[in-house]
């Protein structure tokens, strides 16, 4: 083999491939990261909302629900239920003293029972929906899966759409204030309960549409939130916990080591550096990357 | 009219507001005056509903505030101007600024323009700086800022926590002016302040807090009153 055909048979697929599943990682981490940087709360059972999402677009797509309809309704769907369990498991514990254990171990439990009643509902096997869009497209002589160039396009669109309400409007300064100072905020006239249950809310339905959009590429199983939230986790560690811009940069350059790691190394070891790196980030730069969500 | 009666409040199990009353109409600038530590902001932050009053009641014209979130204090028409600011670090200027405008609900976004734009024109540093950080002002100017925030809505009352503190004489005067304007446009305000002698001059009565209680109320114009004032907050 060539350098040439190394660098296009090879090495670059295998960067694609790890950007599609970067991208998919953020759109899970983001969800995450703004629950995090808002509310302070680490989500334990993002990665059954993910579940939840990818079910949902399951069953209605065999229902006959078109999949860019699914691509609108389901974070739409998964609006009210984030509200719910923000209004059950979370304002219930919020004002104790001890919140980051507390909601840590409610939404943990949240997710195990999720996890279970998927499993009762649809069945332990593993289901993947048919790809949405089929076919592959050349480009620069590398060829590429049509769905994953979507995800990617998709995926930064969201990325974008999502800072611009964060960081642009009037809603995203509500929330960045409430994120800071919640009593200064609330007696500027922010409601700040809502704005928290919305965030919640909002971080979940990106869960669910992170859900829709990745079922084709990585299946459908009761327990498919597990492995995905453990390296969304990684990215939110190392980005800097509720940071948007961290999750996307940590997101990306994290799933682009994975990829070539494999490659270069052995796949065995890509678990180790993607962890080695959240350990080392824990212990030598706890903050992350990039600050926090509504500070400076 | 501003009404608080027998209003007490804790913090967990130390008692410190110990049974304000207070009476204000529109206009009128009320002096709070004490040493360290006697619950000048306790009181402030209990108005606000930031800290649950135990006892007692607070009513805005006609309206009862006890027991309300500070959301809620807010829409009845409450502005607060606490102690270091509290100016959002992640927020630019013109964010800060138009979070005030929240206090009032349904406003067409020509007359926010208009009270934003009000607001520039009556604090060119602010106007100048819009797009920068609110955190990267001088404290002088975050001040102007915390002010111009509570302006913006439409407050009838003013809560103010020492905004003198730490910020040079020539912009102390400038911040008692935007107190005498707040005061010209109607509202009622209640003024913290260690800086007696400034605060004498917008105030036109005043109360001495001591341990939670009200022990000595007086008038700013009067000349017996300000020396007594001044014996109880000597240190
Ligand atoms: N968060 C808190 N928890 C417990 N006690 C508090 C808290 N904040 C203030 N205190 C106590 O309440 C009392 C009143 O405090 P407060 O801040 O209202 O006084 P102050 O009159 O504003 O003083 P200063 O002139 O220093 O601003 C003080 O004894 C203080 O130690
Ligand atoms: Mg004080």
């Amino acid at each position: 083999m060539t350098p040439v055909d190394y660098l296009q048979f090879v090495l670059a697929p295998q960067v694609v491939n790890g950007l599609a599943l970067g991208i998919a990682v953020v759109l899970v981490a983001l969800g995450l990261t703004i629950i995090f940087g808002m509310l302070d709360v680490i989500n334990m059972s993002h990665g059954e909302f993910y579940a939840i999402g990818a079910y949902a677009a399951l069953a209605l797509g065999a229902a006959g629900v078109g999949f860019w309809f699914l691509l609108i309704l389901v974070p739409v769907l998964m609006v009210p239920l984030g509200m719910v369990a923000e209004r059950l498991l979370i304002r219930p514990v919020f004002d104790t003293k001890d919140r980051h254990v507390t909601t840590l171990l409610v939404t943990f439990g949240l997710g195990l029972i999720v996890e279970d009643v998927l499993k009762i509902i649809f069945g332990a096997n593993t289901q993947r929906p048919p790809t949405p869009i089929p076919g592959a497209t050349e480009i620069l002589g590398i060829i590429l899966p049509n769905y994953r160039i979507f995800l990617i396009l998709v995926g930064v669109a969201i990325v974008l759409g999502v800072a611009y309400v964060v960081y642009k409007t009037r809603l995203g300064a509500m929330v960045r204030a409430a994120a800071f100072d919640r009593n200064m905020a609330a007696s500027l006239g922010v409601p700040v309960s809502l704005v928290y249950a919305g965030t919640f809310a909002f971080g979940v339905s990106l869960a669910g549409l992170a859900g829709v959009l990745l079922a084709p590429i990585y299946s459908v199983f009761p327990t498919m939130g597990r492995d995905f939230i453990l390296l969304a986790f990684t990215v939110v560690i190392v980005g800097g916990m509720g940071s948007i811009w961290g999750a996307v940069v940590a997101g990306l350059l994290l799933t682009q080591v994975q990829a070539l790691a494999s490659l270069i190394i052995s796949p065995v070891w890509t678990d180790p550096i993607v962890f080695g790196t959240m350990v080392a980030f824990l212990v030598f730069r706890p903050q992350g990357l990039f600050g926090r969500l509504g500070h400076a | 009219m501003l009404a608080i009666s027998g209003l007490h409040s804790h913090y967990g199990q130390s008692h410190i507001i110990q049974g304000i009353d207070i009476l204000a109409g529109p206009g009128e600038v009320i002096g709070i005056f004490g040493r360290n530590g006697v619950g000048k902001t306790t009181l402030l932050k209990t108005i606000a509903g930031w800290v649950r009053a135990s006892q007692g009641a607070i009513t805005l014209d006609g309206e009862a505030l006890t027991g309300l979130t500070p959301e809620r204090i807010c829409h009845a028409g409450v502005g607060f101007v606490p102690e270091d600011r509290r100016i959002f670090p992640g927020l630019t200027v013109g964010e800060n600024l138009s979070l005030g405008l929240l206090q009032v609900r349904g406003r067409s976004s020509q007359d926010e323009k208009r009270a934003i734009d009000g607001i520039y024109d009556r604090f060119h540093r602010l106007g100048e700086r819009r797009n920068q950080l609110g955190t990267t002002l001088s404290g002088g100017e975050q001040q102007m800022l915390a002010m111009a925030r509570v302006m913006v809505g439409k407050p009838r009352l003013v809560l103010i926590d020492e905004p003198s503190e730490g910020l040079a004489p020539m912009i102390v005067a400038e911040i008692f002016a935007i107190v005498r304007e707040l005061r010209d446009q109607g509202a009622i305000i209640l003024l913290v302040e260690q800086n007696v002698h400034e605060a004498l001059s917008v105030a036109d009565r005043f109360h001495v807090v001591e341990r939670g209680q009200i022990v000595f109320s007086g008038d700013a114009e009067s000349q017996p009153d300000r020396e007594r004032l001044l014996q109880l907050i000597a240190v």
